[in-house]
């Protein structure tokens, strides 16, 4: 059972599982990222194990106890002999019963503790992860490793693991009774173990198509409604109903054919399995019968084999079934091992150090940069900002002020040359130092689901409530914030849909003002809001930008004009800087782009 | 089970979906039974055979029987496999017209419904609600016959074959029924449960991935992790809650049935050893007892599952039972030919009662002018423009284009004459080119490169690997803001419509892409009338008269230069954007 989670159509596994790497190597890590699981819980897998051992070994009891009710009890007409037969029936009965309990509670909650562990591990792992990382994979992937991918493997170890040893146990356990009843009995009875092994493999292979088939189609089932649903105004304003009904009941049929290949497939196999299980109780019958009329075998070894075959086969369509579910797990295995051996590319030194109260002073010395392989985007950028200046960088979509920012951030590292904050290359010192004085302000604001005061409080946990509000009142947020329904304890949906993209604004704006960086990078938004709030987002700015260090990647004429250094970037190179007077005065890039309103001004 | 009315009446609405498939349900169902009743034969023969091996030894009559055992077998598989082709198909059947009938039903709601609900609720009922009906209907109702039917054949073959051995081997199977639905409805909710904490967990894993840079930016790596594990231990908690339960009631509804079959070996056992038994019978009662075990489970597990599927059923019937509020009157007429003058007379609108967003709005709009709706968030400007396109219809008072009332006419001959372009427009997984021939399905290349023209698109679609064949959206590449911005223009003109509405189309895009999009929108206006809403004075600036509104209501009307001497909430716009119009006027003489 399911529930429906926004965005779940985006993250749905539409490939199949593929595993092209079998190797002994490989095989042998996989094995031992799960053991190396296991191993803090040792004492519970111990039980889990030998649970399931004594469940499946006292399954096996019953009818062995049947037959030797019929044969010691009822044959002989020893009612005292049946009566104990029958108490050692329950007996077992009730050992069957505690050891299942045990096994199931131990296997699972073994099993959910090591997704648990895992799920954790994973993301404390991609949180190591540098930007890069990020920015190369979609959201979507990286997120489906830590919910489809974890998911693909819970059905693995929750019930796979558990189904493989019983149903193997179960199958052999089974057959080994059989023969030691009567060898030629047990050979007549699994003479037709071939034939059900080459129907199960037929159907394996088959099903598992065709399932991909269906998994897939209902993929694009529910992808189609999910953006009909999303763009259902445009669809109406455009009056598409008729062509997007007959679409969809296309993709439907689609759906549908591919279910009803499996329905034809479940419909051979398993009435197949069934009438080659009666086929089996036949063989027995008569054969067994007919031993039995010899003397050769008692009547109630017959019995036990007919009671014996009802469920035998059970454990090879479990196995059958598990294949699919093996697969798919081991893919997904696959994809997590993939990120865990991802390395972060920006690392801290061993002998990196705190960096001390920062001053604010950068410098950005020939600094050359390139994402990745990819060719070079910056080519050698010279910059040299005095503690306390407001820089604007300014320039075309594409120039590169954006990866400036980034490179000032350390979220990437310069292919050549250096950055330095109070005369401190950024490489010598540890990450978290650096940022926990670094306030980066993006585009759009963006918010976490959770209260208004979290988000303010986002880069420092810590703050009491008079902090949060007084950040807030900085930055004229306040007032907003107390007319929604619980004030700063109104909870936000994800992203912060709830806030208009101004307000969106003005809580990055406190949450910032209260992390009281010592340098500050702000993207700011494109957007154009109604002029009440654009007169707050102003006022705010100004407030954000005093005292510190800080680089704007600027949108705003106000903000341009305001700034204390204006830096014009073009293709990578920072062709003039200086304050605006300056720059006017040098009629080049920056006045036939941005020049004209100055007379204006 | 809460067996209200209106429950009943969901479940006997439910069971209308099977009404084109009550034949094969029929076929099914009789299908089923006869799997089962040869089954019952087969546990006989087996006694028989059994009981001859032991009192005689004539051979034909045993390969006899055990010939008989395998054609049993065949016929039953062969009931079954009629059976499962049969339901099979059925069931698809349903779940295809169920679903096609909920898609068509969503179609066809008013922007009214879906201001009221999320897309998410949506896609639960479209999706989740849907698979649990389909699923009861499908093959739950065949199963449950099958069941209740072989528990009822079963039991009556072994009350008349010797009362007393039934009564000792049944006794214990109500307990098995009542402890199965028990099971099947304790574990619900929580299993539900850990689905939804599951979706707690993603949803931090998604908000920390795609919000990647502020959490390093802020260095909150540690708090984060903390919050992830706190959710994540949530979901361990409640998996270890539903694994408890699986592991007390599992092993204990294998455990029931060991008991009727220990009460038959025991009785029945010594009802042969004093003869009152044949050992056949004996022989067959053990197996007719394994027999009932499955059904006797699942019964349980179906009825709980038929109560949520009837809930289920109950939520989408909710969607299904809304009124649709935006309908085409019986004789509706097409738009008359004319230029396009709308006309607001005396109108006023409501979301909710009481609550009015527009009040007594009277205006009239020439054809092949361009007016521009000013005035603050909330005002009523957007409300004002979706009356037009009849997205919703007025509380009182009325709108008119080109001298029809809009409520007489057919929506299609409405709404393909007007093109609307909105802040963020949603584009479809499809190629740029369905993008832009959306809504004009007859188009052509030309016609769509002519209105990519238009809009100012057509060179950075060409700069797209395929060009207009490039897929866009989740499934393909991703367009910058004012990109998507041009293709929402191209695909309303593309209709060549008789009135264009840009509702905030160019706010969030960038000073030098709006300048762009401006260009394009100039030649656009041309010769159509057009309503702009905007905050910046540079698209503002492209309106031949403004309309200012306020509370709700008409609070100025004229050119800027008029408005700007009479009217305050003008007067703070323009002063405040002075500045920006003028740049972006340069830019644009440069452009």
């Amino acid at each position: 059972m399911r529930v429906w989670q926004p965005g779940g159509h985006l993250t749905q596994r539409r490939d199949a599982p593929e595993i092209d790497d079998w190797s002994w190597a490989r095989t042998a890590r996989r094995i031992s990222t799960l053991a190396s699981l296991t191993r803090p819980y040792k004492g519970r897998t111990m039980l889990a194990i030998v649970s399931l051992l004594l469940a499946t070994a006292t399954a096996l009891a019953p009818p062995f106890l049947a037959k030797l009710a019929v044969d010691d009890g009822i044959r002989e007409r020893d009612l005292d002999t049946l009566t104990w037969i029958v108490i050692a029936f329950v007996g077992a009965g009730v050992a069957s019963f505690l050891t299942a309990a045990a096994q199931t509670y131990f296997t699972g909650w073994t099993g959910e503790r090591i997704l648990a562990d895992l799920r954790n591990k994973l993301f404390r792992h991609l949180q190591r992860l540098s930007l890069g990382y990020f920015e190369r994979n979609r959201a979507g992937v990286i997120i489906s490793r830590l919910t489809n991918d974890v998911d693909a493997l819970d059905q693995l170890v929750t019930d796979g693991v558990t189904t493989l040893v019983q149903s193997t146990l179960l199958l052999f356990g089974t057959a080994i009774i059989l023969f030691l009843f009567d060898w030629r009995l047990a050979l007549a009875a699994l003479s037709v173990m071939p034939l059900m092994a080459i129907a199960t493999a037929l159907f394996r292979v088959r099903s598992s198509r065709a399932y991909r088939d269906v998994r897939e189609r209902l993929g694009l089932v529910t992808a189609t409604l999910a953006e009909d649903i999303g763009g259902i105004r445009v669809v109406q304003s455009f009056r598409r109903e008729g062509r997007n009904q007959r679409h969809f009941e296309e993709v439907n049929a689609h759906y549908r054919e591919a279910n009803q290949q499996t329905v034809v497939l479940n419909g051979l196999y398993f009435p197949f399995v069934d009438f080659l299980s009666a086929l089996a109780t036949a063989v027995v019958i008569g054969y067994g019968g007919w031993l039995a009329s010899q003397g050769e075998i008692s009547v109630g070894t017959l019995l036990a084999f007919v009671l014996y075959l009802a469920n035998f086969f059970d454990p090879v369509q479990q196995l059958s079934q598990l294949y699919n579910t093996f697969l798919a797990a081991v893919a997904a295995l696959d994809k997590i091992m993939e990120v865990i051996d991802e390395e972060p590319e920006v690392r801290d030194n061993p002998d990196a150090r705190d960096l001390e109260r920062i001053h604010g002073d950068v410098r950005f010395d020939g600094v050359r940069f390139g994402y990745g392989n990819l060719p070079e985007v910056l080519h050698g950028i010279d910059l040299d900002v005095p503690a306390g200046t407001t820089v604007a960088l300014v320039g075309h979509t594409g120039a590169g002020k954006s990866t400036i920012a980034k490179l000032l951030a350390r979220f990437y590292d310069p292919r050549k040359g250096r950055i330095t904050i109070d005369g401190t290359d950024l490489r010598d010192v540890k990450q978290g130092s650096l940022r926990r004085q670094l306030g980066v302000v993006p585009q759009e604001g963006f918010l976490f689901a959770g209260t208004v005061r979290d988000n303010i409080a986002f880069g420092r946990p810590d703050a009491t409530s008079e902090q949060v509000a007084s950040a807030a009142r900085a930055v004229g947020a306040h007032q907003f914030i107390l007319g929604l329904e619980d004030g700063y304890e109104t909870n936000l949906q994800e992203r912060g849909t709830r806030l208009s993209l101004g307000q969106r604004q003005l809580v990055a704006f406190a949450r910032a003002l209260l992390a009281d960086p010592r340098v500050l990078i702000l993207d700011e938004a494109t957007s154009s809001v109604d002029i009440g709030t654009e007169r707050k987002i102003e006022e705010a700015l100004g407030k954000l930008l005093s005292d510190r260090t800080a680089f704007v990647i600027a949108h705003r004429l106000s903000t341009i004009r305001g700034a204390d250094l204006i830096v014009v970037v073009e293709q990578g190179r920072v062709v003039e800087q200086g304050t605006h007077d300056e720059l006017m005065t040098k009629q080049g890039l920056y006045t036939s782009l941005y020049g004209d309103w100055a007379d204006v001004a | 089970m809460a067996e209200t009315p209106a429950y009943r009446h969901t479940f006997v609405r439910l069971l209308g979906f099977l009404r084109p498939y009550k034949w094969s349900l029929a076929v099914s169902i009789v299908l089923a039974i006869g799997a089962q009743a040869a089954a019952v034969v087969a546990a006989f023969l087996t006694g028989d055979a059994l009981e001859g091996a032991v009192s005689s030894d004539d051979r034909r009559t045993l390969w006899l029987v055990a010939l008989a055992i395998a054609v049993t077998g065949l016929v039953r598989a062969l009931f079954m496999m009629g059976r499962r082709l049969i339901a099979g198909r059925q069931a698809l059947g349903i779940e295809y017209d169920m679903r096609n009938a909920l898609y068509s039903k969503l179609l066809r709601l008013s922007f009214g419904f879906y201001d009221r609900h999320q897309t998410g609720q949506l896609m639960s009922r479209a999706t989740v609600d849907l698979q649990a009906v389909r699923f009861f209907l499908g093959y739950g109702l065949i199963f449950f016959f099958q069941h209740v039917t072989t528990i009822v054949g079963v039991t009556a073959v072994m009350l008349v074959t010797n009362w007393r051995l039934a009564v000792a081997a049944t006794a214990i199977t109500p307990l098995i029924v009542i402890l199965a639905y028990r099971y099947s409805s304790v574990s619900h909710p929580v299993l539900r449960d850990v689905q939804q904490k599951m979706a707690d967990v993603a949803t931090v894993a998604e908000e920390n991935i795609v919000g990647v840079h502020v959490v390093k930016s802020f260095a909150q790596e540690r708090a984060e992790a903390g919050k992830f594990a706190r959710r994540s231990e949530e979901v361990f908690g409640r998996s270890v809650e539903a694994n408890r339960q699986r592991a007390t009631y599992v092993p204990l509804l294998s455990f029931l049935p060991l008991i009727a079959q220990a009460a038959v070996l025991l009785f029945g056992g010594r009802m042969v050893a004093n003869g009152t038994l044949g050992f056949g019978e004996f022989i067959a009662f053990n197996i007719l007892v394994v027999m009932l075990v499955m059904p006797l489970r699942m019964l349980g597990m179906w009825i709980g599952q038929m109560q949520r599927a009837t809930a289920s059923g109950e939520r989408i019937f909710e969607v299904m039972d809304e009124a649709e509020e935006i309908t085409e009157k019986p004789g509706a007429v097409e738009l008359p030919p004319g230029e396009g003058r709308i006309r607001f007379e005396h109108l006023s609108f409501e979301y909710a009662p009481g609550r009015p967003v527009l009040e007594d709005v009277d205006l009239e709009l020439e054809p092949g002018r361009t007016v521009a709706l000013i005035g603050h968030t909330g005002s009523g400007k957007t409300t004002l423009a979706s009356l037009i396109p009849r997205f919703y219809d007025a509380t009182t008072g009325r709108v008119t284009v080109d001298g029809a009332d809009v409520r007489d006419l057919k929506l299609t001959s409405l709404r393909r004459k007007i093109g609307i372009v909105a802040q963020d427009p949603f584009l479809f997984s499809e190629t740029v080119f369905e993008n832009i021939a959306f809504g004009a399905p007859g188009a052509t290349p030309d016609d769509v490169e002519r209105a990519a023209r238009l809009a100012q698109a057509h060179e950075f679609i060409e700069d797209l690997p395929a060009g207009y064949d490039t897929v866009i959206g989740e499934r393909g590449i991703t367009l910058s803001g004012g990109q998507r911005q041009r293709l929402a223009i191209a695909r309303a003109l593309v209709m060549d419509p008789r009135i264009l509405i840009l509702d905030d189309a160019t706010a969030s895009v960038d000073a030098t892409t709006e300048a762009k999009i401006r260009l394009g929108l100039r030649e656009a206006m041309k010769d159509r009338t057009t309503i702009i809403i905007a905050h910046r004075l540079s698209t503002i600036a492209l309106a031949d008269e403004l309309v200012v509104l306020d509370g709700g209501r008409i609070a100025g009307r004229g050119t800027d230069a008029e408005l700007l001497r009479t009217n305050p909430v003008f007067r703070e716009i323009y002063e405040h954007g002075l500045l920006e119009r003028e740049f972006a006027e340069r830019v644009e003489a440069r452009a």
